[in-house]
């Protein structure tokens, strides 16, 4: 029996394989992607290496080069992680992006209406309104979907054109600045509601000067997010549901899970992330909200969620390449004659690419242990 | 006056029901043939920038074909995604919306010389005058007065449609390939150039969408001119359940929602709203609508689900 077991083919264990797969398609999509680059930068008699070495270059030649990036990468770390818990019960949520807008307005009426409290209990107090803000937000599409099965990438999409709306509205009138502004804007935010900046608290100001990089705290707290995603996704009762719902609603259910109530549960978390998506700008950089705040975040962190795999190690990574792409456009625009454009593009098809990369590779990984199980089998 | 402001308003809002009601069109003929579409707003982006580019170029003929046929070009990366790779129909048309608006900034430099809009005042359509119609008492006439000839292209588009659909060997095999791809593949039929037929319609309909709403309300290319109008459509064709009449009837509605707060921000009631909330009109209807009606339809049934190919 004992040698009957030896002569059966080694099967290495299944996340090795996994691993290297996910590795495997990486690798290709940003090939593929640099490939179709390249030619675009050919086709405007450009150098392709050049112009991959001065992205690289303005984004980390300086301590506060990477700082930049990590300030840009910030928010969208939140957004990632927003669409990705709703991903993993297999909900697009598409109004990350009215969500946070609605945080934004959330945190700066908290912030100007409590003005006078302490740093300690203002500064929580802003971030949770900003969170609750967004979570309201996020409860209609909700509540729609799980009530009427009106799909939520639709009720998201016409939500977010509301939020535009209100917090142009809530500007205008009730949160707008007393004092005459050039532009149009809520008055200034109390110190005490500010998130410090990460390099002044630690001292290192004269390398990373706050004038030229706003990373605040903000970035570091959003990798303990990340790790919390991590561990209610992977080691609580709520995550087990939320991935069971999302890759197999029916088992889920016949196991007595309820779907509805899970999808509800988990869209309002994603809501309450995406409350923290808009809370760098306001409160790290600007210190107020004004009419032209930071749009496109929301959807930002739909490419950074798919580009990190949904998972909650994968988005910083992604939300930091997208930050250095997003510093590259300013050596574009100092160094080429390129279109910094470009950059959104390569970002595009390096998204496209990385999703059909991952198609790919899965199949051909299950038709591989589909083989390897018949010969075992046999 | 009111009722004058009515008048203005339905004809404006027709122009609107052009851009739902074709882009539904195209999104119909995707869904009908498997292939889930909530890229048609990306590819409505598109056919703005390039239907504007062509408008300025060849006039506004041409600008309706180049916008049409760059949405589809563009919406082959969707059928390739979906029907070829079998990625995810809603994770491919997020993908894709994302993606458009990169490739619309870029193509807007490389043409307009700024990535956000064109010159305005691009050239336009000759207006015409509904015989009869035009004519109504009490202002109403005003709705049939100087429209754009492609509104009524668009109203007639559902004869076409319809003959296509339900009258020919393709329409029979599309919706065969949407509702039941394995029978269908089993009777001999190929599912994959069906399905890629379906995106392609849809993508050449947003984008000719995309050009109208550039040449024949905006009057130039802007980033954002969209607003969600792919998406407003594919909510009429949730709510027309998947058919070319019922989806027109939701068109009108989406349509004439769009023109109230540019055309009855006066009207009674409505005046008393901030222009902010007026302008939160459409999408309020939008979802009441969906929330309303969408247990009462019935999509095609191999809709979002890829063909695995004949079991061997």
């Amino acid at each position: 029996m004992a040698t009957e077991a030896a002569t059966q083919p080694r099967i290495r264990p299944e996340w090795i394989d996994f691993l290297v797969a996910q590795l495997i398609a990486l690798a290709g999509a940003f090939a593929f992607a640099a490939l179709i680059g390249a030619v675009i930068v050919i086709a405007y008699g450009e150098d392709p290496l050049f112009v991959y070495r001065t992205v690289w270059a303005f984004g980390t030649s300086r301590p506060q080069d990477f700082a930049i990036v990590l300030e840009n990468a910030t928010p969208l770390i939140y957004s990632g992680l927003a669409v990705a818990v709703a991903f993993k019960a297999g909900l697009f949520n598409i109004g990350v992006e009215g969500q946070y807008i609605v945080g934004m307005a959330a945190a700066a009426a908290a912030a100007i209406t409590l003005s006078g409290l302490p740093t300690v209990l203002l500064l929580p107090l802003v971030i949770v309104a900003a969170m609750t803000g967004a979570l309201l937000w996020a409860a209609v599409p909700a509540v729609l979907k799980v009530k009427t099965g009106a799909h939520e990438v639709v009720t998201t999409i016409m939500m977010n054109g509301i939020a535009v709306s209100l917090v142009a509205w809530l500007i205008l009138h009730p949160l707008r600045s007393d004092v005459q502004t050039t532009d149009l804007r809520t008055t200034d935010f109390p110190d005490e509601a500010l998130v410090p900046n990460l390099a002044t608290s630690l001292g290192i100001e004269d390398v990373i000067p706050d004038s030229i990089a706003h990373l605040t705290w903000l970035f570091p707290i959003s990798l303990v997010v990340c790790f919390a995603v991590w561990f209610m996704m992977f080691r609580t009762r709520l995550g087990y549901e939320v991935r069971a719902v999302g890759s197999s609603p029916g088992s889920a259910e016949a196991g007595g899970v309820s779907i509805g109530g899970t999808q509800i549960k988990i869209f309002l978390i994603s809501g309450a992330l995406a409350g923290l998506v808009g809370l760098n700008h306001i409160l790290g950089d600007t210190g107020y909200l004004g009419s032209n705040y930071e749009t496109g975040l929301g959807f930002s962190g739909i490419a950074v969620a798919f580009l990190g795999r949904n998972h909650p190690a994968g988005i910083p990574l992604a939300a930091i390449l997208f930050g250095m792409l997003l510093r590259g456009q300013d050596g574009l625009a100092i160094l080429t004659e390129l279109p910094i454009e470009i950059l959104i593009i390569l970002q595009g098809i390096l998204i496209l690419s990385v999703v059909v990369a991952y198609e790919l590779v899965s199949s051909a990984l299950a038709r591989r242990r589909q083989a390897q199980l018949g010969q075992v089998a046999s | 006056m009111p009722l004058v402001d009515l008048g203005a308003a339905i004809a404006l809002g027709l122009r609107y029901f052009t851009i739902i009601y074709l882009t539904g069109l195209g999104g119909l003929f995707s869904e009908r043939s498997g292939i889930v579409n909530i890229g048609l707003e990306g590819m409505m982006v598109v056919g703005t920038v390039m239907g504007a580019w062509g408008t300025i170029a060849y006039g506004p003929v041409a600008g309706l074909v180049t916008g049409a046929a760059a949405g589809l070009l563009f919406s082959l990366v969707h059928a390739l995604a979906t029907v070829t790779f079998k990625v995810d129909h809603i994770v491919s048309g997020v993908v894709i919306n994302v993606v458009a608006i990169g490739l619309a900034r870029f193509l807007s430099q490389l043409f307009f010389g700024q990535a956000t809009q064109s010159d305005p005042g691009i050239p336009d359509f000759a207006t015409i005058n509904i015989p009869l119609l035009s004519s109504l008492p009490l202002g109403l006439g005003q709705a049939f007065k100087g429209m754009s000839p492609v509104v009524l292209v668009a109203f007639l588009m559902t004869i076409p449609a319809l003959f296509v659909l339900n009258r020919t060997r393709f329409g029979l095999r599309l919706r065969s390939a949407g509702e039941n791809p394995e029978a269908a593949s089993s009777l001999g039929v190929r599912i994959w150039p069906l399905r890629y037929a379906g995106v392609a319609i849809s993508g050449a309909l947003a984008g000719l969408a995309g050009a109208f709403l550039a040449i024949e309300i905006n009057g130039l290319f802007r980033e954002g001119q969209t607003q969600g109008l792919g998406f407003i459509a594919l909510a009429a064709l949730i709510l027309g359940n998947w058919q070319p009449l019922r989806l027109m009837a939701g068109a009108l509605l989406f349509g004439i929602a769009q023109a109230i707060p540019l055309r009855l921000q006066d009207a009674p009631v409505i005046s008393l709203l901030p222009e902010e909330f007026i302008r939160m009109i459409p999408y309020v209807i939008t979802i009441i609508a969906i929330a309303g009606f969408v247990g009462r339809v019935q999509p095609p049934a191999a809709a979002g689900r890829a063909y695995e190919g004949a079991a061997t």
